[in-house]
């Protein structure tokens, strides 16, 4: 069941119906009952994973708290080969047998896993894998009770697509007590009509016009590459963004607060700012403390912390391979990329540094921060293009024609017969970024809070029947669940 | 509380006073740039008696493509009314004719027969839902209720009905402001260019592997009520095969038992049979790989139809 469909529009309010009439200690076992309905309706099959991945890791989280020294890490690292091989394995096998047939030659073949993962895997098994790490470092004890550790995994805003929330912060939040106040609830439907409008009315119609072009890449005009290249970046930015906040959005309505997942991304002044706090938030904060600082983190010296934050993004471009765009090279070249920024951020520190000292009016004035801002957005937007072609030589060629053409652009551009489609998207970006920028200062939905009513119903009128004639409701999947 | 639920009484009541004045935009946009879904031929018909009615999925469509049915009105000295629709079998046929025959008349019933259209749940139920379909049918009770009946008898899906009632598809048209016209009619003057893998796609789509061999025999059964329906208003129902390509008819799946079952419903209810699928077999007189451009339709107008629509007796 996606967001997105009539039938999630109908469920939504007898799961909330369900937990408002039950009394306080039966509604966490119905809002678990509520997540499984929701996750195996579309495929009944993928809740045989759930339950796999539920059932493995209660039983590890009992095992390690009750064990002690080698036996201890011995469970773990079980655990966490089990989990990850298990992420490993359906997302990589078939390509890498692909490829090793490919390299071998000659006819010869490898049997093929004929199960696909189900939707969301790899946000669970990434809950999970944090969920036994924080029992082993005794961040949460390992005797939770059974409901809560599923629901905890299967809580069914967030199991296709993340926040890929802490079990600490989750976990302390299932009391009998319902939490959820009138302003959370408020605020939860301003999520979910905002995360809808971006889903629906921004990203599904910026997709056409980007996956006709990136589809016919080689034919396709530098000019038309390039607004795709754009359009790309919002597309893939409302999908996630939208996904995230209706899911944000819904927890609230329960009483759960998810944590943020996108800060405004494309506002960001460098590429460490876009990935450390902007852009899938717990997912880099899930690299940074299960991977990155297990790994010795900026500790062990600097060849350690390049090395270190090379791993981090290499390992974060094959977390996304097969995200909606199939598995292949493009992503470890994603991850690369933005490693390699990394790198040349870490390098330029201090010169940033001292040269902000040096000039701090300079440095802090409102220009540099917009030529930062931009010149940011189009390191990012370099990087998607390996994220959404179908090759490396795709990417490559779309990026050369590009370029080769980027002193004709401006000429370009005023000769371009741009289509109303054109113009609809140009117009949702701007309205995204406007507000965005509003936002950056201070909280959109804090300022329609303190507004009059008339401008906050107007506000949600104008959401909602955009949402009604603008949206592209037949476009059934989030870019970021497919996986 | 009392405050509460008095604001969300009013917000909803504005909404839906709101969601009216949109809809009603969204209906007057229907009538503004309507043009080829059959309800809306229907319910804006210039008359209420006609010779002809023409029924089926786009084959037939190309008899109105650029106004080649008022051409066809002017040659032969008839009305004709084409009611046929893109990728629809007999069950949604039957259903426009269900309405035609409310407030209309007709002569005759010109039944152009397509093999695909009896092989699939996506050409009969499926296209009621169809958003295509739906955004460009005006609202009516009597569709209405027929849609009601559809749902609780025919297996149509009642989000088809909700979609119907709640204008939903028209609301959300993004094409609202276009001219309800098919993509084909836009190619009317192109020649195809024979492509095997384009042929392979086309055939693969309309005749998809048969999964359930009973759906054949449901909406033959579809057909005779259709038929049965024509004949009890009164109409002489012709039944026609329209010309394809050689490429096309060499491909597409032939069915003995299809054809023996059409040829017994034409014996048994005394209906008129012409086959002309072979009468053009030449690519340059279709648009694409089964489709006749307008020197098709022209000169299969020429050659077969207009002795058909000129020498069928009607039957009062």
């Amino acid at each position: 069941m996606v967001f997105t469909s009539l039938e999630f529009f109908v469920f939504l309010p007898l799961a909330l119906l369900g937990f408002a009439l039950l009394p306080g200690r039966w509604r966490w076992t119905w809002l678990l009952l509520a997540s499984w309905v929701f996750y195996g309706a579309t495929r009944p099959s993928s809740l045989v994973y759930l339950g796999a991945v539920t059932i493995a890791v209660y039983a590890l989280g009992w095992a390690i708290e009750r064990a002690a020294g080698g036996r201890r890490v011995a469970l773990l690292i079980a655990g966490v080969v089990g989990l990850a091989g298990s992420l490993v394995a359906f997302k990589f096998y078939n390509f890498a047998a692909g490829e090793f047939e490919r390299l071998v030659g000659g006819g010869f073949a490898l049997p093929r896993l004929g199960a696909a993962a189900p939707a969301g895997f790899s946000f669970y098994v990434f809950s999970a894998l944090s969920y036994l790490v924080d029992i082993f470092v005794r961040r949460i004890p390992g005797k939770q009770g059974a409901v809560d550790v599923a629901l905890y995994l299967a809580f069914f805003p967030k199991i296709l697509a993340g926040p890929i929330e802490r079990a600490p912060s989750f976990l302390s939040q299932l009391g009998s007590r319902v939490p959820a106040d009138p302003a959370s609830i408020v605020l939860g439907l301003q999520l979910i009509g905002w995360g809808l409008f971006k889903k629906v009315a921004i990203a599904d119609n910026l997709a056409p016009l980007v996956d006709h072009n990136f589809a016919i890449a080689a034919f396709a005009a530098p000019i038309e590459l390039l607004i795709s290249v754009y359009f790309f970046a919002f597309q893939i930015y409302c999908d996630f963004s939208g996904y995230t906040d209706i899911a944000i959005g819904i927890a609230l309505l329960f009483g759960i607060r998810l944590m943020e997942n996108f800060r405004r991304p494309y506002l960001a002044r460098n590429t460490a700012e876009f990935w450390g706090q902007r852009w899938h938030i717990s997912l880099g904060r899930w690299f940074r403390d299960y991977l990155y600082i297990p790994l010795g983190g900026s500790r062990a010296g600097l060849p350690r912390q390049y090395a270190n934050t090379m791993i981090v993004f290499l390992v974060s471009g094959l977390w996304h391979a097969g995200l909606g765009y199939g598995v292949g090279w493009t992503f470890i070249v994603w991850g690369a990329l933005n490693g390699f920024y990394q790198w040349v951020g870490l390098a330029t520190r201090p010169l940033w540094r001292r040269l902000g000292e040096a000039w701090p009016r300079i440095a802090q004035s409102g220009p540099l921060v917009v030529l930062r801002v931009v010149i940011t957005f189009h390191l990012i937007a370099i990087t998607w293009v390996f994220f959404r072609a179908k090759s490396i030589g795709d990417a490559w060629m779309i990026l050369k024609k590009i370029g080769t053409k980027l002193p004709d652009i401006p000429s370009l551009i005023t000769s371009y017969p741009f289509t109303a489609e054109h113009a609809f998207g140009a117009a949702m970006i701007t309205l995204l970024l406007v507000l965005e920028i509003f936002d950056e200062r201070k909280s959109v939905f804090a300022r329609l809070a303190a507004a009059p009513v008339v401008v906050r119903w107007s506000a949600y009128y104008l959401v909602i029947f955009g949402l009604l004639i603008l949206g592209r409701w037949q476009v059934k999947e989030f870019i970021y669940m497919q996986f | 509380m009392k405050n509460l639920v008095r604001s969300a009484f009013v917000f909803l009541a504005i909404g839906l006073a709101i969601y009216a004045g949109v809809y009603w935009m969204a209906e007057r946009l229907v009538y503004a740039t309507g043009r080829s879904n059959p309800l809306f031929k229907i319910e804006t018909a210039a008359r209420t008696d006609y010779d002809w009615v023409i029924l089926n999925a786009s084959h037939a469509m190309t008899l109105d493509f650029a106004d080649f049915n008022a051409s066809m009105e002017r040659q032969t000295g008839l009305s004709i009314l084409n009611l046929a629709s893109t990728g629809s079998g007999p069950l949604y046929n039957r259903f426009v004719l269900e309405h035609f025959v409310r407030q209309h008349k007709a002569k005759h019933l010109l039944y152009v027969v397509d093999e695909f259209g009896f092989r699939s749940a996506d050409w009969n139920e499926g296209r009621f839902a169809d958003a295509k379909l739906l955004r460009r049918t005006p609202l009516n009770s009597a569709i209405a209720r027929s849609l009601v009946h559809y749902s609780r008898d025919e297996g149509v899906t009642p989000l088809a009905v909700l979609d119907y009632l709640t204008g939903f598809s028209k609301i959300n048209n993004r094409e609202r402001f276009l001219r309800d016209q098919w993509e084909g009619e836009a190619q009317f003057d192109r020649v195809y260019r024979p492509s095997p893998p384009v042929l392979k796609k086309r055939i693969d789509y309309l005749y998809p592997p048969l999964v359930a061999p009973e759906l054949v025999s449901r909406y033959l059964a579809e057909f005779a009520d259709l038929i049965a329906l024509a004949q009890q208003h009164g109409m002489t129902v012709v039944l026609i095969e329209m010309p394809v390509p050689a490429q096309f008819q060499t491909a597409r799946p032939q069915d003995p038992t299809f054809a023996a079952a059409i040829a017994r419903l034409v014996s048994d209810r005394a209906l008129t049979y012409h086959d002309f699928s072979a009468a053009l077999p030449d690519a340059r007189y279709y648009f694409d790989t089964d489709h006749l451009n307008r020197s098709g339709v022209t000169a299969f107008f020429e050659q077969q139809l207009k002795s058909v629509l000129l020498a069928t007796p009607a039957t009062n």
